[in-house]
């Protein structure tokens, strides 16, 4: 693992601090285009809208790059690194560039701690790859803690036309403390069970209960699953028993799995495990089917949040 | 295993026939398969790999539901099957099991058919 990712190897991850759409487009399009004209592959993943300001300033060139729709791909941001990590590997052996935009204001807490913690792991991610990612940052519209804490996540940090070292980025790797302090407790109205063996119960629980909350049938499969596998993980990896907490409000149901188990490894479930792996697809599953998943684990034990939205997606703004 | 407890939750019925006049065997499986039972689907899917028929067909059809750990011991079984030259096939799974299969990218690699019938015509 590089010590430094800021300095020696091709990896660059770059915080790119704007205040106006103008300014937005330019840059983006400027690192983009400076790629294709070397004749690199190049990826953009922002909100949709912003999407096409980088076409538009890219001109013909913009047929030659990937995009995609942040608000999908990075709803839960932990699906992001996989995708960026194919799109590399796609065009294996060559110098890649990437824009991601993975936070914007509209998101809610938990989706901002998830957005973080994903920037953070980018730097564990990609160390050794040959990948240059710029991460725009909407300075006006985002919290000063956000904005601190992109500081904290990105080696280089970009504003005003200057790329330089961001002082506050954290080396060795080290998660910002909002993305790695224990998670606030569920409400007074979560049901709780406990479960040993039993994850046919487990499952129907959590199916009774995302039918009341309005859960549509395919979604609760899906939450199903995945409070299934990490229900399953307590079984695979400790000798005691685990909780489920089930709450909803008007907005998302959330499934939150707690037992003595440890996951050491921060990017768990954040690589696509090889078709004919014979383990890690577990939290591979949970990732892909859930809306956020909040996963938090230390010597003591690992909670797994996972949430399903309740409403039709939101547009960012 | 000591958590071995779920094995009521899945039944597994198997059976020769013939397409063709070509012999496969078919593998249904009813019910849940998880960590709780895999053990289970694994002696039973072992043992019918043993035989090396030609073409091994597991209907998923009955199954209301399917884990990663049930998924391992299908791609475990896939495995030998592919060194033995023979071919595994999923049949007709419903559609959280077959989103799974995809999710997983296991249908890149297991043929999935929408039917027993369309496996066998392969």
């Amino acid at each position: 693992m590089a010590e430094s990712p800021a300095s020696g190897g091709p990896f660059r991850h770059t915080g790119f601090f704007y205040r106006t759409l103008d300014e937005y487009a330019r840059t983006v399009a400027g690192f983009v285009g400076d790629g294709l004209a070397a004749g690199e592959p190049a990826f953009v993943a922002v909100p949709p809208g912003k999407a096409t300001l980088i076409a538009d300033a890219l001109g013909a060139g913009a047929r030659r790059v990937e995009f995609a729709d942040m608000t999908d791909l990075g709803r839960n941001p932990a699906r992001i690194i996989p995708r960026v990590l194919a799109f590399a590997e796609k065009h294996g052996g060559q110098h890649v560039r990437y824009a991601g935009e993975p936070v914007w204001a509209s998101r809610g807490p938990a989706e901002l701690r998830e957005a973080t913690r994903h920037e953070a792991l980018v730097n564990l991610a990609f160390a050794d790859a040959d990948v240059e990612i710029l991460c725009p940052y909407d300075t006006l519209a985002l919290d000063a803690a956000v904005l601190a804490d992109a500081r904290r996540t990105h080696p280089l940090l970009r504003s005003d036309g200057r790329t330089s070292a961001s002082p506050d980025y954290a080396v060795p790797f080290r998660l910002p403390p909002s993305c790695s302090l224990a998670l606030p407790a569920p409400p007074d109205a979560a049901m709780s069970y406990t479960y040993r063996t039993d994850l046919s119960q487990v499952r129907a629980w959590v199916l009774q209960h995302a039918r009341d909350a309005g859960l549509p049938d395919a979604r609760a499969s899906d939450l199903v699953l995945a409070v299934s596998e990490a229900a399953a993980n307590t079984l695979r990896h400790t000798r005691s028993s685990g909780t489920l907490d089930i709450w909803h409000d008007a907005t998302e149901i959330v499934c939150e799995i707690h037992d003595t188990g440890v996951i050491a490894d921060p990017l768990a479930g954040r690589r696509m495990p090889a078709p004919d792996a014979l383990s890690g697809h577990g939290l591979w599953l949970v990732h892909e089917v859930c809306d956020l998943v909040e996963l938090r684990s230390d010597g003591t034990g690992t909670t797994i949040r996972m949430h399903m939205s309740l409403r039709p997606r939101r547009t960012p703004g | 295993m000591w958590y071995n407890s779920g094995v009521d939750l899945l039944t597994t019925s198997v059976s020769t026939a013939e397409s063709d006049s070509e012999a496969y065997t078919l593998v249904e499986l009813t019910g849940e398969a998880d960590v709780t039972n895999c053990d289970a689907l694994r002696e039973v899917l072992d043992a019918e790999v043993a035989k090396q028929p030609r073409t091994l067909i597991i209907d998923l059809s009955g199954l209301r539901f399917m884990d990663s750990s049930a998924l391992h011991v299908i791609l475990r079984a896939n495995r030998v099957m592919d060194r033995q030259g023979c071919v595994l096939a999923l049949a007709s799974p419903r559609e959280p099991v077959a989103k799974m299969l995809r999710l997983t990218a296991a249908d890149q690699l297991i043929p999935v058919y929408a039917s027993v019938s369309e496996a066998t015509a392969g």
